[in-house]
């Protein structure tokens, strides 16, 4: 029922007005004795140069490209598991075709090596 | 709920498919020789080829179909013809590959995989009876397409392809879904079956959505068959794609895009035809024309190639617009045609060519006659079937469809098509001139891999055999489309 | 009547009938006021909980490596937290660093603390308390927990468990900061991938439960808490939820001694505190959907918690109170862990250890008649 989500409703407003608060009120409160040293970037006490706007191992997409095809996998089978008790075999033997057909998967990606961190 | 509900036999040529891709996945992480799997491959393509005919001969009537997944998909004859073309396309593809992909440096396994996940994907579209199954086919089919094309990493002309079809291709699929969720709003329903039961239930139904639902499905649909003015992706896409993939895609993607478009058009939506009809018809002859006019400017042999792909999609649209059994039959009849004329014809692109593919201008194709005479008849042969001329399988796909559109009432249409015919007989015959009556330029005797050699003399003899003997065929494709018409 | 109470009111239980002003009025009250005042109570309740968490951490971890711990603010320290907040709140606010974005930079930490204050809402705390009158005055049926009956509980928990994430990406890149970034980067993939094996581990309790309603999976507890039929899954949530609340050995996010902090390098003062407060508060959900999810929650042992709802109640903070003990445990006792060995032990061991379990508990519950 819909009305069963007000509260949470109410809970997001309260929790992000809180989130806020917290944010912004301390704002007031601070000294500020801004300087130039003080607001450099930290690089471990050197000047720092270049800029973070560079390029970064590709295996960050590619975890990211496995997650995307591994969690649809896990989010079929939250309304499956519901209701597995309902489908017995029948749900056990579909859900393991699509299973296997995502571990040929997953199994390629491992003998070639996307899961190596080196 | 059980197992035997769903009906899996029925589906078992797409299942087998399936199969054999993900055992050639598999198997490329083991093996060093990857023509293994191509062989691999092709056992597949012909264990699927023999359990469409099981299916075929399965029923005493031909009226059969076997529907499956709860009315998702179905088993009829419309299907299995469709199985043929797309197992032909597949077999020719794959052996022409074998040796090119060695020679471009691109010899991986994933490719034979990718080549039968998309077959697969191709079986479902002539098989699908809902519109999600059409739309899941379509991307199982495009997916594997769009890394095809981009295959040959190294090679910037390959990835511009793959990624130019990627953009345009997702674009046609947003369409296509678009479209699909009007008709679903408009209907309640994305099977077929219910979809006519609703059409009937309000007689001539005049749904402002249904028709801009419907205009979005055709939208789509033409982007992914290249019909003019949507076809800009075509000719970039075909030529910078490899052309082993290009032969499968330029011949399989189309003939995939044309038996839905087939099953919607005319067994979903036929109390609409009046609507759809001059839609296509404006769409038929402006693809004819301007393929074939942009045709005539190339020197490029796979680029012509492609431009003539377009045109011929134009042709094959005439048979949907006849909306009868005789130009049905003719489309189909006509996509066998041109798996085996436009594969081959590739294939002869495949053997001329080396290493980078620095050599598919007409130029390379000078004195071809004298250097390598049999496959300089073969590709003679291709030309002249998709010119048109008889007594080979292009001329009769032609005589089919233009014929039928004679009988629906379409004249202009006919006589616009066989113009366009004489027209694009000059850029065929131009190869031909090339390769007779012109002085080689390198004496270089182009190299003939058994496979290859093999694909092409299958590929002529399919184009002879169906001009010599179309009866059967034609046969066979009109007992296939009677579920369409609802006999 | 305007529309919008036309709206809520359908969205009422149909039926009921017709209603006097007054009525009304309750239902307003009922539907809009006592939500509030529970999302208070949730929300100070967790403040208060991170606070002393911070508190009993230092305190434990002191005692672990044989030292004191704070001792000084209060009687054993008690009051250090509180010390602690007022040092944040009158710290210097300022935006270091030359920021990407300042908009993105200030609301980062607000977005992780939210979503960790969110986690909590679909939590069952204990069972409904029964009308009871105190001075003569009727107290009307008390259900202790916020919305806990939503019948989608474990994907709540998912997804927003998933918005946390935002928070230290946006955080981290907007810094403009080479260690912030790569904190980010690592955080993502970390995060993401510590998903796939929880998911799954939770996929295996749902085989069992039936429902995504964590009420329902807490009844279903009464007799056996899932931790004993499903040792590995609890293991492998339990492992995951350090994960994803970085927690050592699994904090490579915020690394001291090679990313200077991290994502939070760049962050002081109030808005570091926020992140902290997002992370301690994460930890504490984790925990208590453990609790819930492996240890029976309120329910059992039955024969306590049947008593009194109160001391129901007191069996679920005490079993949220043992897993964060776990956690400061491990962190104590444990080394962090180097980053590819972190990944590869989620995608090569966690993974399909968590796809095993879920095969066998299916074939098991498949062939399992009733």
């Amino acid at each position: 029922m819909p009305i069963d989500y007000l509260p949470i409703l109410i809970l997001v407003i309260v929790a992000l007005l809180f989130a806020a608060l917290a944010l912004l009120v301390p704002a007031l409160l601070g000294p500020r004795k801004p300087t130039a040293i003080k607001f450099s970037t930290y690089e471990s006490g050197k000047i720092p140069f270049g800029t973070t706007g560079r390029r970064f191992p590709v295996k960050y997409y590619l975890t990211a490209v496995l997650f995307i095809l591994f969690d649809i996998e896990v989010i079929f089978l939250y309304p499956w598991a519901v209701v597995f008790k309902a489908l017995k075999l029948f749900g056990l033997i579909e859900m393991g075709v699509f299973v296997l057909i995502l571990l040929v998967g997953y199994f390629y990606v491992w003998r070639k090596g996307a899961l190596e961190w080196d | 709920m059980n197992i035997s509900s769903l009906n899996l036999t029925a589906i078992a040529p797409q299942i087998i498919i399936i199969i054999t891709a993900l055992v050639v996945l598999l198997a490329e992480l083991f093996t060093g020789r990857k023509s293994l799997l191509a062989y691999l491959s092709l056992l597949g393509i012909i264990v699927a080829a023999i359990a469409s005919w099981y299916i075929w001969n399965g029923t005493e009537q031909r009226l059969f179909a076997v529907p499956m997944f709860q009315t998702m998909a179905v088993a009829d004859g419309y299907s299995l013809f469709l199985n043929l073309v797309f197992l032909v396309t597949a077999a020719l593809s794959v052996l022409a590959s074998i040796n090119y992909l060695v020679r471009e440096r691109i010899n991986h396994g994933e490719y034979y995989a990718l080549l039968l996940l998309a077959t697969g994907g191709m079986m479902l579209m002539g098989s699908a009876t809902d519109l999600m199954t059409v739309f899941l086919a379509l991307e199982i089919l495009s997916i594997s397409l769009y890394v095809l094309a981009g295959f040959n990493r190294a090679d910037l002309k390959s990835g511009e392809s793959a990624l130019k079809y990627f953009l345009l291709g997702a674009f046609a699929s947003g369409f296509l879904l678009y479209g699909i969720a009007l008709i679903y709003g408009a209907t309640g329903t994305t099977n077929l079956a219910a979809i006519v039961d609703f059409l009937k239930g309000t007689g001539p139904m005049r749904g402002t959505y249904l028709f801009i639902g419907l205009g979005l499905l055709l939208v789509g649909f033409s982007f992914k068959i290249a019909l003019v003015p949507f076809h800009m992706w075509t000719p970039d896409v075909y030529e910078g794609a490899p052309t082993s993939v290009t032969a499968f895609m330029s011949v399989g993607a189309k003939a995939a895009g044309f038996a839905a478009l087939g099953r919607l058009l005319l067994y979903a939506f036929p109390t609409l035809l009046g609507d759809w009809v001059w839609a296509l018809a404006v769409l038929s002859v402006l693809t004819m024309t301007l393929g074939n006019l942009t045709a005539l400017a190339q020197t490029n042999v796979k680029r012509m190639l492609a431009y003539s792909s377009i045109a011929h999609a134009g042709y094959i649209l005439i048979g949907l617009i006849a909306a009868n059994e005789a130009g049905m039959a003719g489309v189909l009849f006509y996509l066998l045609a041109y798996a085996f004329m436009n594969v081959g014809a590739f294939a002869v692109v495949i053997a001329v060519g080396r290493e980078g593919e620095p050599n598919l201008e007409l130029s390379d194709y000078a004195g071809l006659g004298s250097r390598q005479p049999l496959l300089a008849a073969a590709m003679a042969v291709f030309m002249f079937s998709l010119a048109g001329v008889p007594p080979l399988a292009g001329f009769f796909g032609k005589l089919y469809i233009f014929s039928a559109a004679v009988q629906a009432g379409f004249v202009a249409l006919a006589i616009i098509g066989v113009l366009n015919s004489v027209v694009s007989a000059f850029f065929y015959l131009r190869v031909i001139v090339y390769m007779y009556m012109q002085k080689p330029i390198v004496e270089a005797r182009p190299v003939l891999a058994p496979p290859l050699a093999l694909a092409i003399a299958l590929a002529v003899l399919g184009t002879i055999g169906l001009g010599l003997l179309p009866t059967p065929f034609l046969t066979l494709a009109q007992q296939s489309i009677a579920m369409l018409f609802g006999a | 009547m305007g529309r919008k109470t036309i709206f809520f009111s359908n969205l009422r239980e149909a039926g009921k009938p017709e209603q006097t002003e007054t009525g009304k009025l309750m239902d307003w009250i009922a539907n809009l006021l006592i939500p509030l005042i529970k999302s208070l109570i949730l929300v100070i309740g967790l403040l208060v909980g991170f606070a002393y968490m911070t508190w009993a951490e230092r305190k434990l971890c002191a005692r672990f490596q044989l030292r004191y711990g704070p001792n000084r603010a209060g009687p054993f320290g008690l009051l250090q937290p509180v010390a602690d907040a007022f040092k944040a709140i009158f710290k210097e606010e300022a935006i270091f660093g030359q920021v990407h974005s300042k908009v993105i930079y200030v609301i980062a930490p607000g977005i992780s603390l939210a979503a960790a204050l969110l986690a909590f809402a679909v939590v069952p705390v204990g069972p409904t308390i029964n009308s009871f009158q105190v001075f003569g005055f009727q107290v009307p049926d008390i259900s202790l927990h916020l919305a806990a009956d939503v019948n989608i509980g474990v994907l709540y928990l998912f997804a927003i468990a998933g918005l946390g994430t935002y928070g230290i990406v946006l955080g981290g890149w907007s810094s403009n900061n080479k260690y912030s970034l790569l904190g980010a980067l690592r955080t993502t993939a970390q995060l993401i991938s510590y998903e796939l094996p929880m998911g799954l581990a939770i996929v295996s309790v749902l085989l069992l439960s039936e429902s995504l309603s964590l009420v329902k999976i807490v009844e279903k507890q009464a007799v056996l808490p899932f931790v004993v039929l499903q040792p590995v899954a609890a293991l492998i949530y339990l492992i995951c939820g350090l994960a994803e609340t970085n927690r050592s050995p699994f904090d490579l996010p915020e690394t001291e001694n090679e990313l200077v902090s991290g994502f939070a390098t760049e962050y002081g003062g109030i808005k570091f505190a926020v992140f902290f407060m997002a992370e301690y508060i994460n930890m504490i959900v984790v925990s208590a959907v453990t609790a819930t999810l492996f240890l029976g929650g309120w329910q059992w042992p039955a024969f306590l918690a049947d008593l009194h709802p109160l001391i129901a109640v007191g069996l679920f903070f005490v079993k949220t109170a043992f897993v964060l003990f776990l956690f400061v445990w491990i962190r104590a006792s444990l080394p962090r862990v180097r980053y590819d060995k972190l990944m590869k032990f989620c995608w090569k061991f966690l993974f399909p250890l968590a796809l095993v379990n879920l095969a066998v508990t299916a074939v098991v519950v498949a062939l399992l008649p009733g």
